[in-house]
């Protein structure tokens, strides 16, 4: 049966009012637990202590070593079929996988390759499309990014205007792409165009393109985030030739494509973990500070470690139900919602643990590392917005799980 | 979400789903309290003869050795349903003596519990859970064998032939069976109609050869079975809330105002997704630490999470309920209204969010941080 108890429990784990709170109610089997322990081993001799505990976003070029460590190991794609390279990994070892890289702080790739588009090509790739696109998504030498978000198209993506019009055997594509996460450093695209603006309803017209971004008539500008970084970028499109071998899936069936994306690619991105280690991060601050001895913190603190320990029991409920291929729709809309509006509350808490040094613009050490309160405020402004933002994953809910009218 | 259930499981959520559909409901809990009664007979006997007790106690003492985790089951259908029966009492009560080790001195009571011919319910010490606050007003005297003092907000009072009177504090832990003709019963009543009852003890003689268990074994059983109460309640405030909100849905797709159903208007529809999801987690912990509880991990910060949380998710639910039903939501006609007053109960009972929330942030406070 199931058990709170993280199962690689070290000495603080035995007192009965404590846990590690990033592992709560884990469900390892024999084989789950020692393929975590292998894990766990691996990743303390073979991750460089530079890339741990960042209080700042870490670059895709940056990351490349280490994305080149786990490809050698065959641990890089823990989801993909192993005819393609992957692990063929159930959903507990991938969670798993994601669990020990991150505990120790380190940084985890990048989805938009390994977990969007990979598996996208993959179910409906053409062969060509699957030899050419997935080794170099593997090993890491290609960085991809994806071009669904526009200036006029945000939270409602089906209204998105940048055009590819045929052209003898290929598309010329025309607008702009915006908000697209390491877009200034991606090799490739894989974006949502409009190929029958007559189309209706909208998003009947739309199509997937697999658009290298080194094509001539495409200008990358990198757009600065509230944290002060440069995140993502926008890209103008005029006349890029893209060959009709780039189109993926049918045409105008793009809709239908990214739409197959919904379901475990958001269990990583969706863990609890990501709110529990920013919650830590405001005890510890708290205790430097002497906030945790305010009344008011406590309250709050506890409030939000109660949430974390419902959302942890939901998630490690929904990864099983997942496993028997039982997970309902609203899954991944509820982990969206509660996962990102927890991260968000975690890192306000963060700030408030910090009196006079939350708005502090750089680093503040605590032990042996630096923790930036305000950047990991600003941060998590981002993850109640993009794909999706929490708003429509309420209107999705609304409409397909409660059956509330339009 | 689906609970993941083992066949056997299943069909006894079934089973239990139909009982309190049958038996329960708003329309019979109205007629319940229109009559004053504290409790449904007729849902009782039908409790007792689906033997929804024998869940939690041992094969060897008579009953069918499952857990919390499958009598939950039917303490959420109990919730949604409205049931006034005093199933997680009697229950809790069944448990404790389950687990005494000296087996004998509990067994006619239990028979008799399991039965449905005397009616057990617990009586402990309220600000053990911060439930009413204060001092524990009960000592017993371990030399003379006397009870003295007393106990308040004990469930099923009324109707109770015993109590199972659990003291942890102090230095003379006990768990005795005190019948209710030895003792003083003042009850009052709650806002759906249930009751809250002062028990008082002046000198009740409760010799040693009548104790069920003394010392460090009674102190365990009774932070465990206030423990059972603390879970069990919860249970119930999850299928509580769910069926709060499935009669709010239904309401806001019918009615209309200008000149569409109020459910289309976004406002509404992100409240009652709110609602959905607070559920939802509030159902995956309940029974997450229930699994544990069954299993013999002693969690005590993670039982009170349990309360606190689905206590607030149950009243805001049902708060949002009253709200979206408009002025008819105000009224003492409408349905809605019982769900309200039953969550108050409820999340009362047993120790509320802010009593289980602070108890919570005590207990894990003391631990370390994660490195």
């Amino acid at each position: 049966m199931s058990s709170p108890m993280p199962s690689g429990s070290s000495s603080h784990t035995s007192s009965h009012t404590s846990w590690d709170n990033t592992t709560l109610f884990v469900d390892d089997d024999p084989a789950d637990r020692a393929f975590r322990a292998e894990v766990r081993d691996w990743v303390a001799q073979n991750l460089p202590a530079e890339l741990c505990n960042r209080s700042r976003r870490i670059d895709p070029p940056e990351l490349k070593p280490w994305h080149a460590k786990l490809y050698a190991r065959g641990w890089i794609a823990p989801h993909w079929p192993k005819q393609y390279g992957g692990m063929g990994a159930t959903l507990t070892q991938q969670i798993i996988l994601f669990e020990e890289i991150s505990r120790v702080g380190a940084p985890t790739p990048y989805p938009h390759g390994l977990n969007f588009i990979g598996p996208l090509i993959i179910e409906v790739g053409t062969p060509e499309q699957k030899a050419k696109h997935l080794p170099p998504i593997l090993s890491g030498e290609a960085t991809w990014c994806q071009g669904y978000s526009e200036a006029g198209a945000g939270s409602d993506l089906a209204s998105l205007a940048t055009r590819a019009e045929p052209d003898g055997d290929g598309f010329v594509v025309n607008g702009h792409k915006m908000w697209t996460t390491n877009g200034h450093f991606a090799d490739w695209m894989f974006a949502l165009v409009r190929t029958d603006p007559k189309a209706q309803p909208r998003h009947a017209g739309i199509s997937m393109l697999l658009i290298d971004l080194k094509s001539p008539g495409i200008t990358v500008r990198p757009i600065q985030t509230i944290k002060g970084d440069a995140e993502f970028a926008e890209e103008f499109f005029v006349d890029v030739r893209v060959p009709r071998e780039n189109l993926l899936g049918a045409l105008n069936d793009g809709w239908k494509v990214a739409n197959r994306l919904l379901g475990s690619e958001r269990f990583t991105t969706g863990h609890p973990r990501n709110a529990a280690v920013i919650l830590n991060k405001a005890r510890q601050v708290a205790e430097l500070t002497g906030t945790l001895h305010d009344a008011g913190f406590r309250t709050k603190l506890a409030a939000l470690e109660i949430d974390l320990m419902a959302f942890s029991a939901y998630y490690r409920h929904a990864a099983a139900l997942h496993g028997e291929n039982r997970a309902p729709f609203s899954m991944a809309p509820v982990i969206k919602i509660v996962g990102g509006e927890l991260g968000q509350r975690a890192s306000e808490l963060l700030v408030e643990a910090a009196g006079g040094y939350g708005p502090l613009a750089g680093d503040m050490t605590i032990g042996n590392h630096a923790v930036n309160p305000a950047a990991e405020l600003f941060e998590m402004r981002r993850v109640t917005v993009g794909s999706g933002a929490v708003e429509i994953q309420r209107n999705i809910i609304a409409k397909r799980v409660l059956g509330l009218p339009s | 979400m689906d609970l993941l259930l083992t066949e056997p499981q299943s069909l006894f959520a079934e089973t239990a789903t139909r009982l309190a559909a049958d038996h329960g409901g708003p329309r019979r809990l109205r007629a319940l309290r229109a009559g004053g009664a504290e409790i449904d007979a007729e849902a009782w006997r039908a409790a007792i003869a689906a033997e929804w007790l024998a869940t939690v106690v041992a094969e060897g003492r008579g009953g069918q050795g499952l857990g919390l985790f499958d009598l939950a089951l039917a303490l959420e259908q109990a919730g949604r349903q409205l049931l006034m029966v005093p199933l997680l009492e009697a229950a809790a009560a069944a448990w404790a003596l389950s687990q005494a080790e000296d087996g004998a001195r509990a067994a006619a009571a239990l028979a008799d519990l399991l039965r449905g011919s005397g009616l057990i319910v617990p009586a402990t010490e309220a600000a053990s859970w911060r439930y009413g606050g204060g001092s524990s007003g009960i000592r017993y005297d371990h030399r003379a064998g006397v009870l003295e003092g007393s106990l308040a907000f004990v469930a099923y009072g009324e109707t109770a032939d015993a109590f199972l009177v659990a003291i942890e504090q102090g230095a003379q832990p006990m768990l005795a069976v005190v019948a209710r003709t030895d003792i003083g019963v003042s009850t009052k009543r709650n806002v759906d109609g249930s009751t809250s009852s002062t028990l008082s003890f002046a000198a009740v003689h409760v010799p040693a050869e009548r104790l069920i268990a003394t010392g460090a074994e009674a102190r365990r059983l009774t932070l465990r079975l206030q423990e059972f109460l603390t879970l069990g309640a919860a249970a119930e405030l999850v299928g509580l809330a769910a069926a709060a909100l499935a009669v709010t849905l239904d309401y806001v797709k019918l009615r209309q105002q200008f000149g569409r159903p109020i459910g289309s208007f976004q406002v509404l529809q992100h409240r009652a997704v709110d609602g959905f999801v607070d559920i939802e987690l509030d159902r995956s912990l309940v029974y997450r630490v229930l699994a544990a509880w069954d299993a013999g991990e002693h969690h005590p910060a993670m039982v009170a999470a349990a309360k606190a949380r689905a206590a607030r998710s149950a009243l805001q639910v049902t708060r949002a309920a009253l709200q979206m039903h408009g002025a008819i939501g105000y009224t003492e006609e409408h349905d809605i209204g019982l769900y309200y007053k039953r969550a108050m109960v409820l999340a009362a009972r047993y120790g509320g969010e802010l009593g289980q929330a602070g108890r919570f942030s005590d207990l894990t406070l003391a631990r370390e941080p994660v490195p």
